[in-house]
């Protein structure tokens, strides 16, 4: 499977049971000077927000990022019990409630690590100088002679021990340290290894409590019937019925602006009912006709003739971008190519469809339920309910899946609004049909690429195009343009060198609800430009690997425009061109392969790390079968090793379903698409074997991991298509032959 | 109506309409939410549990049509395939882990039929189990690795 060459002994939570407590402590000699035990604490530990200790010694970590199958949970334990130097079967991990003292909690955009890799390692390098400093003060020797390993601190010149839950009294008298000293790399032992993921054990018991789990005493179900099209309210419910054996009431909930506060329910019927069954039931059978709306006219077919019409004439120009001469070069009469490239609209459909739970009593309001952004989700529960935040609790729960659709809380807040008229609990539980057909949709796109290309396939001028529906017209009701960061997503910051080039695009507004799915625009402009360097090498019979390495530079760092803090990150092209040698060999770019089997290369920066695939794929009457895929990624520091592969892995999958299977049509302002007989997803057999390798970065910044690893896939796919039939698929999803 | 059930070696009762899906009886009535509702159309296979041995989709079976037959789910599961639960752990198959119960249950069922399932076998049994965030390729080695602990052997 896959090698990881940089593991440690597994960190399960096992392993080091036995070879600390009892055993460690009666290894004192008698003949040690001793100090008597400090008293038991009567209260834990807490030096930050990150950390508690209990006198009995547990570690709780509280981790305030969503767990949606990426690990974080474990990762930010990981780190605070690395530099605190904890015994990791000690460690307990707590889920925080969304509030704005903890920072950042929007657990998107691949950067929990980023943004806290710092400061938890600073939260437990600070308590474990505390301990040393309480145990150093108990014996009355200095800081300097003891040390702290394993949930111990130990005097090596008496040989006495202390546990760390013996020391949490003492050391919650003291002064927190604000620049502890930190560990070497060296010194790491969970940073950068492998781990068992913390809520493993429960879930394969299935005893993990994601949204629809979590119980509340005298809970009722709500379901609820939205409008077909975006912005339709409730004329009429032809068939409502009085009573009905579980039925709690029927509720009209009316529809949110379409601009304004974009995470506002769409409205709809609610049937609340004493189960779920019941309430799906009675809700399918209701009869409703709805007002009308602007969008009933929205059709994607429509809308994609226009993007393609949009790259039929000249964009805005991307602000500074212009180089050279494009249009000069291209009367020259140079070999030239050109191509357009479409991708349609996409669901996010994770396993586990919206839902949420919410009590509405007493002046307090408390939510729980699949968040990715619990604090923002508090802040609009507050406003919608007219209550100050300190009056509002929302807990995340474990996400059944995400990639984005769960930072949008808009069933949070139908739970909110429901308790609040019912007087109760109320759960707000969402179908397939629910999600597939309310979703905030990855929006459609079309790309126009034209080059000039030399003998070798160089480009001497290049031009491209993008356009698509912005998600900023969810947040803006007058929006038309792509913004800035939506076009920096692999548009505006191609690597090549190019002496004349020209980058412009255009927008349109949709409707329905754009947002943002796992690598976003990424995924449509990495697509379009590893398709296109691909033809740019096929036009001359280049291998497509060379040729990539020949038009990027040798080395350098390029400014990527607008990216996140911290600053000091640019895309390095030496590292770019590191994952692109390393997935040639990983991948034994050169070996033959069997007739009509081709191999396809891509390689795209995002989120800071840099991600390169080789897919080994035939086309079996028609159907594309990829057999293996080669992944590399360099996302420089990381914290679980395993979790970096594991995120590859399910990358694969993920690109792999939205090149093959992936696309959601409108017509009329109605969604089409409702389940996954007509929304499939990729499927075990259609899953390739997966070799994944990462590069060693530790030092360097970290960088994203759960999203980055998606762009690549659907291009290296088309690409090894083409390799192995020669023919070029220009729109995904594929079309079957 | 109080319908008689036999789930997990317990005799419990479930005051439901018979035309209730069994999922939603194990969810909402007898507080086993380790079952999950993925798509409510038998597509997904996160509801999978056992009836009478065989792996069903409990979100398309009235519960009427389960009286009077073992029913074994996700929470029942260790006493019988403690091997695949460790395997499952030990490789950090699960990702989100929403899909992996019904996952579970379909690999035992596979296990408790194929003692040692080719890649064809997995992909066959298992093709009724969709999993978004794509643990597919662990999913696969970890029932070759629990085959061999149920065999003796070793892992391939």
């Amino acid at each position: 499977m896959n090698a990881i060459t940089n593991l440690s002994p597994d960190l399960s939570r096992r392993n080091f049971l036995g070879v600390s407590g009892v055993f460690v402590l009666g290894a004192c000699l008698p003949s040690c000077a001793r100090t008597p035990r400090p008293p038991v604490a009567t209260e834990p530990f807490v030096p930050n927000l990150f950390l508690a200790l209990e006198p009995d010694g547990t570690v709780h970590v509280t981790a305030h990022r969503s767990e949606m199958g990426q690990g974080i949970r474990t990762a930010l334990a990981q780190v605070v019990a690395d530099e605190l130097d904890a015994d990791w079967s000690r460690v307990v991990v707590d889920q925080a409630d969304g509030d704005a003292k903890y920072g950042d909690q929007n657990t998107d955009g691949s950067r929990s690590i980023l943004l806290n890799y710092e400061r938890l390692r600073t939260a437990g390098a600070a308590a474990r100088l505390m301990l040393r400093q309480a145990a150093a003060q108990h014996w009355g020797v200095g800081v300097d002679e003891v040390e702290a390993t394993n949930h111990e601190v130990i005097h090596a010149g008496s040989g006495q021990r202390l546990g760390y839950g013996d020391l949490a009294g003492i050391a919650a008298t003291l002064p927190v340290p604000e620049d502890p000293p930190r560990k070497s790399e060296a010194e790491h032992r969970y940073i950068g290894k492998h781990a068992v993921h913390v809520d493993a054990a429960d879930i394969v018991r299935g005893k993990g409590t994601y949204g629809a789990d979590f119980q509340m005493p005298n809970m009722a179900t709500a379901v609820v019937v939205r409008c077909p099209w975006l912005g339709g309210g409730v004329k009429n419910i032809l068939n409502k019925p009085n009573t009905a054996p579980g039925l709690l009431g029927i509720e009209i909930l009316d529809p949110s602006a379409s601009a304004g506060p974009v995470f506002n329910p769409v409205g709809g019927v609610a049937v609340v009912a004493d189960d779920t069954y019941t309430a799906m039931r009675i809700a399918r059978d209701l009869e409703i006709e709805w007002t009308d709306s602007p969008n009933q006219t929205f059709s994607s077919d429509t809308l994609q003739e226009e993007l393609r019409k949009a790259l039929a004439q000249p964009g805005t120009p991307v602000p500074d971008s212009e180089k050279g001469d494009v249009d000069a070069v291209f009367a020259e009469g140079m070999t030239e190519l050109s191509a357009t490239y479409e991708t349609p609209f996409l669901a996010h459909a994770p396993m586990e469809p919206p839902v949420a739970i919410a009590d509405v009593s007493g002046g307090m309001c408390v939510v729980h339920g699949p968040f990715q952004d619990p604090q923002s989700a508090r802040g609009l529960v507050a406003a919608w309910l007219g209550y100050e935040p300190e009056n509002v609790t929302v807990t995340p729960t474990l996400l059944g899946g995400a990639f984005g659709r769960k930072s949008k809380p808009d069933f949070g807040l139908e739970a909110v609004e429901l308790s609040k008229r019912l007087g109760r609990p109320i759960r707000v539980q969402w179908s397939r049909e629910d999600d597939i057909r309310h979703d905030y949709f990855h929006a459609s796109s079309a790309q126009y690429h034209r080059a000039a290309i030399d003998e070798r396939g160089h480009p001497k001028a290049w031009l491209e195009r993008t356009a698509f529906p912005s998600i900023t017209t969810v947040f803006d009701g007058g929006a038309t343009m792509p913004a800035d960061w939506e076009l920096e997503m692999g548009f505006s910051n191609l690597p090549y060198t190019v002496e004349n080039q020209r980058m412009e695009f255009a927008g349109l507004r949709p409707g329905v609800r754009v947002g943002w799915m796992r690598s976003v625009c990424n995924i449509f402009h990495a697509f379009s430009a590893n398709v296109f360097a691909d033809e740019m090498a096929a036009a001359v019979g280049r291998d497509p690997i060379e040729h990539r390495l020949e038009i990027l530079p040798a080395s350098g760092v390029l400014k990527v425009p607008g990216m996140q803090p911290p600053e000091g990150h640019g895309l390095d092209v030496g590292r770019l061109r590191h994952v692109i040698e390393r997935v040639r060999a990983l991948s034994e770019w050169d070996r033959p392969r069997p007739e009509g089997t081709g191999l396809g290369f891509a390689v795209h920066h995002s989120f800071r790390s840099y991600v390169a695939v080789v897919l080994e794929a035939s086309a079996v009457n028609g159907t594309p079968k990829v057999s293996n895929a080669y992944v590399v990624l360099d996302c420089g520091t990381y914290v679980n090793a395993d979790t970096c592969v594991a995120q590859m892995e399910g990358a694969v999958v993920f690109g792999l379903s939205l090149a093959l299977h992936g696309k959601i049509d409108m017509a009329d302002g109605v969604v089409a698409q409702s389940n996954f007989h007509d929304y499939p997803l990729l499927r075990m057999s259609e899953a390739p074997a997966t070799s994944v390798e990462l590069v060693p970065a530790q030092g360097r910044l970290p960088a994203g991991v759960g999203e980055p690893g998606v762009p690549p896939v659907a291009p290296a796919l088309v690409n090894a298509l083409f390799a192995a039939t020669g023919t070029r698929h220009r729109a995904l999803p594929i079309k079957v032959a | 109506m109080a319908l008689k059930l036999n789930v997990n070696g317990r005799d419990v009762e479930a005051d439901v309409a018979p035309d209730t899906p069994l999922l939603w009886v194990l969810r909402d009535h007898l507080g086993l939410t380790g079952t999950k509702f993925g798509c409510g159309g038998s597509y997904c296979g996160a509801c999978t549990v056992h009836v009478n041995g065989s792996p069903v989709r409990s979100c398309q079976l009235p519960v009427s049509g389960a009286a009077d037959v073992p029913i074994t789910t996700i929470e029942a599961l260790e006493a019988a395939h403690p091997e695949l639960l460790e395997v499952w752990v030990k490789n950090n198959v699960a990702q989100c882990g929403y899909c992996q119960s019904g996952q579970l249950m379909s690999a035992a069922a596979l296990l408790d039929g194929n003692a040692s399932p080719t890649d064809a076998d997995i992909d066959t049994a298992m093709a009724g189990n969709l999993c978004r965030c794509g643990t597919y390729v662990r999913i696969r080695a970890a029932i070759h690795e629990a085959a061999a602990q149920r065999t003796g052997g070793n892992a391939s």
